[in-house]
């Protein structure tokens, strides 16, 4: 049994139906990525991986690492072991970078974390992704520039090391600059601590920097399309239009079907 | 705009009500001390003896009911339920447990305690002393430094605007008198402290604060109560001159536990020329609290910052009228209040900017935030701003905040529970005020009683965000 297994799975919010039955198995110490054009629901899955209240599930199922988390509480999956690297970080005014992750780190824990592990673990989060200290004193998010949101993000996975993170659009928005320091930083944890992750792109050229073992095409709110990294080259010479008329027929019949 | 609009609909219907027709007249009666007649008042500053402000702020006692706050529409504070002679002012003879419990344990620079009617420790640093910086009961001020006092007592606090204004100027007994002569500068706090101890309590406190020309000191008032069953009063008054060039932060933390406590008092902060002043009211809780305060720059040249934070829990009602009076210019003000309420708390607060004829190059601006948690608390602000003179910037802002969901499902995809999240976003939200006070002790305590506020309304606060 796969770490994270997603089996069937539909979705929908008040408005419609947007997840059509995404079949999808992911491990510790795989890398995946998740490509689609614009809404085809990238997002959606992400964020219903983590439980959000909005995204209603109405059948399938998620498991990770065997325990079924299809309604378990968002808290309770970051506990498991999942992680999001949120699209859009929200901002938290009046918490610091360091006071944060103190909080979501003792949240996980048991006995409170010692001052000096959190030092240590926080020096090397810092190293890897080549931010300035006095960056985790500031309010989380608040007031960052988009870079600074993203490299926020991997900063966290990075002291809460998940078993399988999703990167939701971690790419969109950076400089060339801060996409390779922030998929550096994921390949890194990848070979360190054998992370699983779930690249969710539009783009290729994140995917230049973090090499997947598996590339996953979503459409419509399906999964049209899987193979390893010799889709993304395909789809870069290609495109998504020609994907779609490739496996259209498919599409189309669920389409109409609707 | 609409704000100032009704404003100056209040100024006319104030000079109907003058005219003495009996339906205006009683109107205006109940907005006594809101906007319309807040700074105006009888007896400050005219040279009488202490003795005869006594005598005319006990007549006044005598003729007033007790007082009835009302915002047509908004919300109305009554102080009708003080059983006034169910109380009495008391002596008293030690220092009440409440104060050794909250107080840090950090240095400060004097220290002086009314518990009831009695000042009942005063311990001030040796070599301020030498200096001459004076902290004693404001009783004993008039016996040793009588013309200092005379000076200042009363020189702009008013004394018959309400019956409990006027209870505190005939009846205060004790209080507390600071004087930093000038150019004395102390980084440590004076820590003045009124704590009421038993239920049955009148505690008329006077707090007179003087600040020597380019003097530079700090101000801690605390406000304490042990938990009893009953009714308790405190009419408080408190002045503070700021000579100039003066320098000086003032802050309060109110906390009168969950005792039946009325707390209804005037509070003024009186600027001088090119002299600065940073004053936070953390009101923490209390039954019923009335809360006058005035910040008034006298010269031009002055600076300030008017914070306040306030958390009204369970069933306690809250009512502030902050007032930022410019009479001078060119001169600054930079109000900024947040504001919690849980359980069936109600929260009022008007916040007023009033600039006077000829206080030119005046730049003021007025913010509040309020954040209700539960659905059946609520907070309501009214900022106003009267402007009299031309070449002035001054306006208002404010937000009325719910929780925010994705902030919520932000941190719970982070392993923090719901409860806990709620948690951070409140105390973020109260931080920058919090983090302004400047001083590390005092920031803890505040924010340790923010966390106790939060963690008695969990349930509250839990129904409330999972029900919408």
């Amino acid at each position: 049994m796969a770490d994270l297994e997603i089996k069937d799975l539909y979705v929908r919010t008040e408005e419609r139906e947007i997840l059509r039955g995404v079949n999808l198995e992911i491990n510790r110490g795989e890398i995946h990525a998740l490509m689609g054009p614009n809404g085809s629901g990238k997002s959606t899955l992400a964020n219903t991986l983590l439980g959000h209240p909005t995204y209603e599930i109405t059948s399938g199922s998620i498991s990770f690492k065997g325990e079924d988390i299809t309604e378990a509480e968002p808290h309770d999956r970051a506990k498991a072991g999942l992680f999001l690297a949120f699209q859009y970080p929200v901002s938290i005014p009046g918490v610091s970078v360091a006071n944060f992750l103190r909080m979501a780190i003792n949240a996980k824990r048991e006995e409170p974390i010692q001052v000096k592990e959190f030092r240590t673990q926080l020096q090397h989060a810092i190293e890897l992704l080549d931010v300035d200290r006095a960056f985790t004193s500031r309010h989380l998010n608040d007031g960052f520039s988009g870079g600074e949101k993203k490299r926020a993000e991997i900063l966290q996975m990075a002291m809460l090391t998940p078993d399988v993170a999703i990167l939701d659009e971690t790419d969109s928005g950076l400089d060339i600059d801060a996409l390779r320091t922030v998929a550096e930083g994921v390949q890194k944890l990848h070979d360190e601590q054998g992370l699983g992750a779930l690249i969710i792109t539009h783009y290729q050229r994140i995917l230049h920097y973090v090499r997947p073992q598996f590339v996953h095409i979503l459409m419509d709110g399906r999964i049209v399309l899987e193979g390893g990294v010799e889709l993304v080259e395909r789809l870069e010479r290609e495109g998504y239009d020609q994907i779609r008329q490739e496996v259209g027929a498919a599409a189309g019949a669920v389409d109409d079907g609707v | 705009m609409s704000e100032i609009g009704d404003a100056l609909n209040g100024s006319a219907a104030e000079a109907d009500a003058a005219d003495g027709t009996t339906a205006k007249a009683k109107a205006g009666r109940h907005r006594e001390a809101t906007l319309y007649h807040a700074l105006h008042g009888a007896g400050a500053g005219d040279g009488r003896t202490l003795e005869e402000l006594r005598a005319a702020a006990r007549d006044a006692y005598d003729s007033l009911e007790l007082p009835v706050w009302r915002r047509s529409g908004f919300w109305t504070t009554s102080l009708a339920d003080v059983d006034l002679d169910s109380l009495s002012s008391a002596g008293a003879d030690s220092v009440p447990e409440v104060v050794a419990r909250t107080l840090p344990d950090a240095p400060f620079a004097g220290r002086i305690v009314q518990s009831a009617g009695a000042v009942v420790h005063v311990e001030l640093d040796p070599a301020l002393a030498e200096r001459g910086v004076v902290l004693c009961s404001l009783q004993d001020a008039f016996g040793d430094h009588p013309e200092l006092v005379a000076e200042w007592y009363s020189k702009r606090l008013t004394i018959d605007r309400n019956k409990l204004e006027a209870a505190n100027a005939a009846f205060w007994e004790g209080g507390v008198f600071l004087h930093v002569p000038q150019d004395v500068v102390v980084q440590a706090p004076f820590q003045i402290v009124y704590a009421i101890d038993r239920a049955g309590i009148a505690q008329y406190g006077r707090t007179l604060v003087v600040g020597g020309a380019n003097s530079d000191f700090r101000v801690h008032e605390y406000d304490l109560a042990e938990d009893f069953d009953g009714q308790a009063l405190h009419a408080g008054a408190f002045e503070l001159y700021l000579q100039d060039g003066a320098r000086c932060r003032v802050a309060q933390l109110q906390d009168w536990g969950s005792g039946e406590v009325y707390d209804a008092s005037t509070r003024l902060v009186s600027i001088g020329r090119d002299a600065y002043c940073h004053w936070l009211p953390a009101l923490l809780g209390g039954h019923l609290v009335r809360q006058h305060l005035e910040l008034v720059v006298t010269e031009p040249g002055a600076d300030m910052a008017f914070r306040g934070l306030f958390f009204a829990e369970e069933h306690e009602h809250l009512d502030v009228f902050a007032v930022d009076l410019h009479e001078t210019g060119p001169s600054g003000g930079d109000v900024h209040w947040r504001g919690a309420a849980t359980g069936e708390s109600r929260a009022s607060f008007e916040g007023l900017i009033q600039i006077d004829p000829g206080a030119q190059r005046t730049h003021t601006y007025l913010q509040i935030h309020s954040m209700m948690l539960s659905p059946r608390a609520r907070i309501d602000a009214i900022p106003s701003v009267l402007v009299s003179a031309d070449d002035v910037s001054a306006s208002h802002g404010g937000t009325v905040g719910e929780l925010d969901e994705s902030a919520i499902f932000y941190m719970q995809s982070r392993g923090l529970d719901r409860a806990a999240a709620v948690r951070v976003i409140v105390e973020g939200f109260f931080e920058p005020l919090v983090a302004e006070l400047d001083d590390e002790a005092l920031e803890e305590v505040v924010r340790e009683k923010v966390a106790a506020k939060l963690a008695a309304a969990r349930e509250d606060i839990e129904t409330y965000a999972t029900s919408r």
